[in-house]
This record gives C-alpha cells, sequence and structure tokens, in this order.
C-alpha cells in the first residue's frame, strides 16, 4: 500500500516537474513578440499642441513602453527608451521602467535627446511620473508590496520621491516630509502619499494626496521646507492646470476603487465633473487650459475640462500622454 | 560531561547519532512540512508578481487587491474554527485539510484559466484565503496527533521552518522564471498550479491520516459533540491558555507595523526595506527547529515567556533615541526569535493539553484567538500613533506587553498543571 503510493508520488512529482520546464522553456524560447508592428495610432489631430505617450502592447514585449511623439496627427518613434510610467518637460525626462534583470524597476533620467542621463534604482511598481514646468524637479510614486513574508502579503504601500533632474539625486521623500492638519502636525502609521504635481510658477511648491484612514486628503508642500499642509478631503491623483488656477483630479466612488474625474477651481472651491464616465485610474494631463488628456491604460482621450462635451480618443493603444509645448517638441528633433 | 575518546574518529559518528536522535521528528510531521513548503512555494510565486501582473497586464491598481484581501481576512478567521470542530466531528482532520489544499490548488488551476479579469483575481484571491482558512486547523492538530507529546515543541518548530522555506523559495522561482521568460506570466501561474498539485499529492499520498495519538474510531465512542468543542473554552487549562493567547496576542504588534516604525527611526534607504522580511524570515527559518528542541528539553512556556520577552526588547529599541544598522539586524534576528519561540510553542503547549479528539478544534480556537487579538492590536496601535506619535504608541504597547506577560505566567503554569482526575 505505502510503497504503491510511493510510486503514484513518484510519478506525479516526474509529471510536474517535466510540466513546469516544458513550459518555462516553451516561454522561454517560444516567439516573444507578435509579427503585427502594432504601434500607437493617433486618431485626432491636436491643434497647438504636441504628446508624448508610451506604447501599450502588452502581449509583446518588445514594443510594450516604448515611446512615441505624436505631432499634427502623425507618430514618430522617439529612441529606444521603453517605460512604464514617462514624463518630459523643458528638456528633462522621467522614464520609470522594468530595469534590465526583468525583475526589478528603474528610473531613467533622460535629456532632449531621449539619452539616459542618470539611471536610479526604484524600490517598487512605477506608479506616477511628473517632471516641474521648468525641468528642475522629478517626482515618481512607486507602489510597494507591505510584507510579502510573514503574512499580508497583497497590502500595498506607496513612496513618493523628488529627485532633482540636473543631478538625478533625490531631493526628499515625501513620506519624511513634515505634515500639519488645520495648523497642528499630523501624523500615522498608514501615511501613504502618491501623485505629485508641481505648480508651473514656482517649482518647490507642490500638490499631491495623502492617503491616512480611508481619507485622501490633498495636501500643498514646499520642498525646500520639507513640510506639507492638509487642504482639502476627497482628492487623489491632482494635476494642475498650466495657469496654476485648477486641479484636476482622481474622485474616489464610495469606498470602491472606482474613480470619476473632476475638475477643482483652486479660488472659488468650485468643483465638477467632467464628461469622462467611465472610472478613470490615471493622473490627469493638462493640454491647454481646457483641455484634460488621460488614459484607460488601453487609449489616450481627451475631454474638455469645463465638463461639457463627450470625452475622444485621441491616441490608440497609447497611456501616459505627456502635453510637450512648442519648445520642448522642438527640443525633442 | 562526555568521557574523553580516544580517537576523533570515533566521536564524530556518535555525535552525529545523538543529534539526529535529539531530532526525533516523525516521518508524517515532515511530510506535512513538505506540503504546506509546496503550498507556500506556489502561494508566494503568485503573491509576488500579482502587484507586476496587475499593473502591467491588466493595468489595473494593486490597491484594489488589497482592499479585497483585507476583506477576507477576517472571514478566514471564522473559518478556521468551523473546519476544526468538522475535522473533529467527522474524524478526519485529513480529509479536512486536503479540502483546504484542494481549494487553493483549484484557484492556482483557474488563475490560469480566468486570470485575465480583476473580478476573477478578486475571487481566487478570496478562495486562497478561505483555503488557508480550512486547512490550519485540522493540519495543526495532524501534526500534534503525530508526535509524541515530549516532541511536540519540535515538530511544530521543524513544520514552521519548512513552511518559511516555501515562503522564501516562492519568491526567488518567481523571479527566476520571469528572468528566463520576460513578461511571461501564465509561465509563473503554470510552475505555481504544478508546486500547489505536487503539495497536495504529498498530502493525499504520502500523510498518515490517522496517526499514532489519533483517537480510535472503532471502538464505539459516539463522535465529539458541538458542545464538547464549546465546552473546551470551561475546560481550565484550555480556558488560561486562550486566555493568555489573548492578552498577549493584544499587545504584539504585527512585524510589518514594527518594520514602519523602524525605517522612520533609521531613515534608511527605502531600497532596504525588502530585506527586513528576509533578515526576519531567514532567523525565524533557522532558528525555529533548534528553538522547538530548546522548548520541548527545559519547558515550553519559560521558551515562549523569552518569544514574548524578545519582542519587548525590539519595543525597546524602538523607544530609544537613535538606531544603527547593527541594532537594527538585532532587532531583525530578536524578531525571527520572536516569531521561533511563540509560533510552534504555542500549538505546542496546545498540542499537550488538548483531548486527543478535539485536537482540531481546540487549535482552530486558539488560532482564532491569536489572529482576532492580533488585528485588533494593529488596529489599536495605528490609532494610538495617530494620537500620540509613534513614541507614545511603542510606550503603551510595551507596558501593556509587560503587564500581559506578568498576567500570562500565572496562567500558563495553571495550564501545565495536571487536570484533575474523578
Amino acid at each position: 500500500m505505502a510503497s504503491r503510493n510511493g510510486k503514484i508520488l513518484a510519478g506525479i512529482v516526474v509529471l510536474c516537474v517535466l510540466g513546469a520546464g516544458a513550459y518555462i522553456a516553451y516561454a522561454a524560447l517560444g516567439p516573444s513578440s507578435t509579427t503585427t508592428d502594432a504601434r500607437p495610432e493617433a486618431k485626432a489631430v491636436l491643434a497647438g499642441s504636441d504628446v508624448m505617450v508610451r506604447a501599450v502592447d502588452p502581449k509583446n514585449p518588445q514594443l510594450n513602453g516604448r515611446v512615441y511623439e505624436v505631432e499634427d496627427g502623425e507618430v514618430h518613434h522617439d529612441g529606444d527608451l521603453a517605460c512604464e510610467r514617462v514624463y518630459y518637460a523643458a528638456g528633462h525626462g522621467i522614464c520609470m521602467a522594468i530595469a534590465p534583470s526583468g525583475v526589478d524597476y528603474e528610473a531613467k533620467i533622460f535629456g532632449p535627446k531621449m539619452e539616459t542621463e542618470h539611471t536610479i534604482r526604484l524600490t517598487g511598481l512605477p506608479s506616477r511620473a511628473r517632471v516641474s514646468r521648468d525641468g528642475r524637479y522629478g517626482a515618481m510614486t512607486v507602489f510597494v508590496a507591505g510584507d510579502s513574508y510573514l503574512g499580508n502579503s497583497t497590502a500595498f504601500s506607496t513612496r513618493t520621491y523628488v529627485v532633482d533632474m540636473a543631478s538625478g539625486h533625490t531631493a526628499g521623500q515625501l513620506e519624511q516630509f513634515k505634515v500639519t492638519k488645520d495648523g497642528q502636525p499630523f501624523d500615522a502609521i498608514d501615511f501613504n502619499f502618491w501623485g505629485i504635481t508641481f505648480d508651473p510658477a514656482d517649482s518647490d511648491r507642490f500638490y499631491a494626496t495623502l492617503g491616512t484612514g480611508g481619507h485622501h486628503y490633498l495636501v500643498e508642500g514646499s520642498i525646500s521646507g520639507q513640510e506639507m499642509k492638509v487642504l482639502r478631503d476627497g482628492v487623489e491623483c491632482p494635476s494642475l492646470s498650466p495657469d496654476g488656477k485648477q486641479v484636476a483630479y482622481k474622485s474616489r466612488i464610495g469606498d470602491e476603487t472606482r474613480w470619476r474625474l473632476r475638475v477643482l477651481d483652486l479660488a472659488t472651491l468650485e468643483d465638477h465633473a467632467v464628461a469622462e464616465e467611465r472610472s478613470i485610474d490615471d493622473q490627469v494631463e493638462w493640454l491647454d487650459d481646457d483641455t484634460l488628456a488621460y488614459s484607460d491604460e488601453k487609449n489616450v482621450y481627451t475631454v474638455p475640462a469645463d465638463g461639457s462635451g463627450e470625452p475622444e480618443l485621441l491616441v490608440a493603444d497609447a497611456s501616459s500622454p505627456v502635453r510637450l509645448s512648442a519648445a520642448s517638441a522642438r527640443s525633442l528633433q | 560531561m562526555y568521557q574523553v575518546e580516544a580517537s576523533k574518529a570515533l566521536l564524530k559518528p556518535k555525535l552525529w547519532a545523538r543529534r539526529s536522535a535529539r531530532l526525533n521528528v516523525p516521518r508524517n510531521v515532515v511530510m506535512l512540512g513538505m506540503v504546506s513548503m509546496l503550498t507556500d512555494v506556489s502561494s508566494e510565486m503568485v503573491a509576488t508578481i500579482l502587484p507586476l501582473y496587475l499593473v502591467f497586464s491588466l493595468g489595473a491598481s494593486p490597491l484594489a487587491l488589497g482592499a479585497i484581501d483585507g476583506t477576507y481576512r477576517g472571514a478566514a478567521a471564522l473559518v478556521q474554527v468551523i473546519s476544526g470542530f468538522a475535522a473533529d466531528r467527522w474524524r478526519r482532520p485529513k480529509q479536512v485539510a486536503e479540502a483546504g489544499y484542494g481549494i487553493s490548488a483549484v484557484g492556482k488551476v483557474a488563475l490560469v484559466a480566468a486570470g485575465n479579469t480583476i473580478g476573477g483575481i478578486g475571487a481566487i484571491v478570496a478562495f486562497d484565503r478561505i483555503g488557508k482558512g480550512i486547512r490550519t486547523a485540522p493540519r495543526d492538530a495532524l501534526i500534534s496527533l503525530s508526535s509524541s507529546k515530549a516532541g511536540l515543541a519540535t515538530a511544530f518548530g521543524v513544520h514552521r521552518a519548512m513552511d518559511s522555506a516555501g515562503a522564501m523559495l516562492g519568491p526567488l522561482i518567481a523571479f527566476g522564471i520571469l528572468l528566463a521568460a520576460p513578461a511571461r506570466f501564465d509561465a509563473v501561474f503554470v510552475v505555481s498550479t504544478f508546486f500547489a498539485v505536487l503539495g497536495l499529492a504529498v498530502l493525499v499520498l504520502a500523510v498518515q491520516g490517522r496517526p499514532k495519538r489519533a483517537p480510535r474510531v472503532d471502538d464505539g465512542t459516539p463522535p465529539p459533540s458541538l458542545r464538547a468543542a464549546l465546552g473546551l473554552a470551561r475546560d481550565r487549562r484550555v480556558a488560561v491558555l486562550l486566555l493568555a493567547a489573548a492578552v498577549l496576542s493584544l499587545t504584539s504588534v504585527s512585524d510589518a507595523m514594527l518594520y514602519v516604525g523602524l525605517q522612520r527611526k533609521i531613515d534608511f534607504e527605502p531600497a532596504v526595506f525588502p530585506l527586513l522580511y528576509v533578515i526576519t524570515a531567514v532567523a525565524f527559518m533557522g532558528l525555529a527547529i533548534p528553538v522547538g528542541q530548546l522548548a520541548d528539553r527545559v519547558g515550553r512556556v519559560p521558551v515562549l515567556l523569552c518569544g514574548y520577552a524578545l519582542l519587548f526588547v525590539v519595543y525597546g529599541a524602538l523607544l530609544m533615541s537613535s538606531l544603527g544598522y547593527g541594532l537594527l539586524v538585532l532587532c531583525l534576528l530578536g524578531l525571527g526569535g520572536y516569531f521561533a519561540a511563540t509560533e510552534g510553542v504555542f500549538a505546542a503547549i496546545a498540542g499537550a493539553i488538548l483531548p486527543e479528539e478535539l485536537q482540531a478544534s481546540g487549535l482552530g480556537m486558539l488560532t482564532t484567538v491569536t489572529s482576532i487579538g492580533n488585528l485588533v492590536s494593529s488596529v489599536a496601535f495605528g490609532a494610538l500613533w495617530l494620537a500620540l506619535g509613534l513614541r507614545g504608541a511603542v510606550l503603551v504597547f510595551a507596558v501593556a506587553l509587560a503587564l500581559a506577560i506578568a498576567a500570562a505566567v500565572p496562567l500558563l503554569l495553571r495550564s501545565q498543571r495536571a487536570p484533575v482526575h474523578g
């Protein structure tokens, strides 16, 4: 009896080892890219401003994440960077990517010719990237797996860094900034920060999200002061308009992980939803003071900021839209 | 102590023989350890890459998964008590454990087949949690019933060491596969399924369902009733043990929170963060067996209390004004020692005093009390941190833990008294 079980078990072990080995070999050696050269496809022509996007094609590792520039409805391939998140302003770009090892993450700070100037090791999954309008600071948010050992394997926390773009050095980590709420010091174990947006007029000032105890606060901070203060609740992934007067953000629906895009006027505190009715998990980009661009991780869409109109498909098979001002676009050539 | 031997050649094999004789672990326990190891390799492979997969292939936020996981964790705690009683009632701990491991294995197959929607992944994570809840109590009962009462802590130590070895190997194997086949998450899911199937096969084919201490089925005694299982809590020795488990777990902060505290304290590079788990897990893995042996030799209660004393020392380190890297590593080794001296040893203490026919019910109650206690303490610690700051929260918990240890001493000693007969 026992020896019969032993034989069956030995048989199962052999089958499992062979099966697993064969599948890994098939996955490692098989064709890893599709033959179709699917690449982002411009669906609408933007007057005045160009955008940078990353290609979305998860089944095709050779193409997925490659950076393209869309100019007057034409799609140009831009260098060899492959990014999970990309941002660019005033000659300085951030590309958050999977490292060459395939199991690690890194951020490449790149210049106007898409050449890598600095490489920064990341400690988690790329989530958000931004560069201040003057190109001085970059901001990156990563997801960190809480504790994959000894239990609680799917809890997440975020870390948000500010990088000095010229040197590639860290200029601050939001988790270490002092926070105040209603003038009082504010701290809790579950503090998570994400989604920095820089003041277009003063790159030292920024807005971001502070998540704690089920709240998602809009915070305003200073990099030189290493401090932040809580402004209001219910604002995630803020994005300042080019004139600095409005904030586009994600508004959580109940306690779910579903969001509506809304726009907040900083002067009047008037707040309204935009015409996109689907749940969007992205940090919105402003193409100009009236138009938002965002992705659903498959395509890039635009929608008027004032709540009117309809979402319009801008670039198919793309995400991470970046507005390129005329000056930036020229410097990229 | 030893007579000096003339020849070293003579001495060596003897010493080796002594050592292996001392680590006298029943085959069934090693096999159950193997089952847990293979299953943990399978689960941790998926857990490691799931965020990567969610974000890059499905374009979802990993936060979505965290929310799902939290919801089902509470449910899993309750499932433990029910499955423990079911195992005793039907007198089939092995079959109930098989159901638990089977559910997780089916979940892995489902991941291969239907893992391309967020809802599907959520359901599979829930499945895995429930499977874990079902299998824990009957599996611990099998470990306990397979061992002699004198070797219980060693047996649980061997099991916990193999279990955490699986949790360490899983991520390495997943990364290895992705290194060989970039972005082929399906390969990770497929290999994970094979590991889950292997674990289940070892359980079904190599684990004895009726180990030596298992109650006889054919002697005509009726299976234990629900009343008898609930009556466990009224048994003086079990009641004081559960009470001790409650006060100790209520004052124990989860390791995840301690890591955050340590990071705030030292401001070390976030890149170091994953290393904290690794160092603690390696220490836990390395110490689980020797500490279990020590507990069997010098007494389980003192070793258990030493474990909580180690946690108290780690709290103390968090109260120091400054902390260097050397002390950080010592803290992590201390945490590993704390896990080694408490995780399996508590189960061993319970296994020794629980009646054979109610082992799974009693062990299920113990894990439920402990996990609810840990959940409450985590929430309380978070709230105290918000109200008093890190230092204040740690101070409150240090005082509470000291009081809990003081309260646990008489409770645990009473649990060790011989039962009143007649």
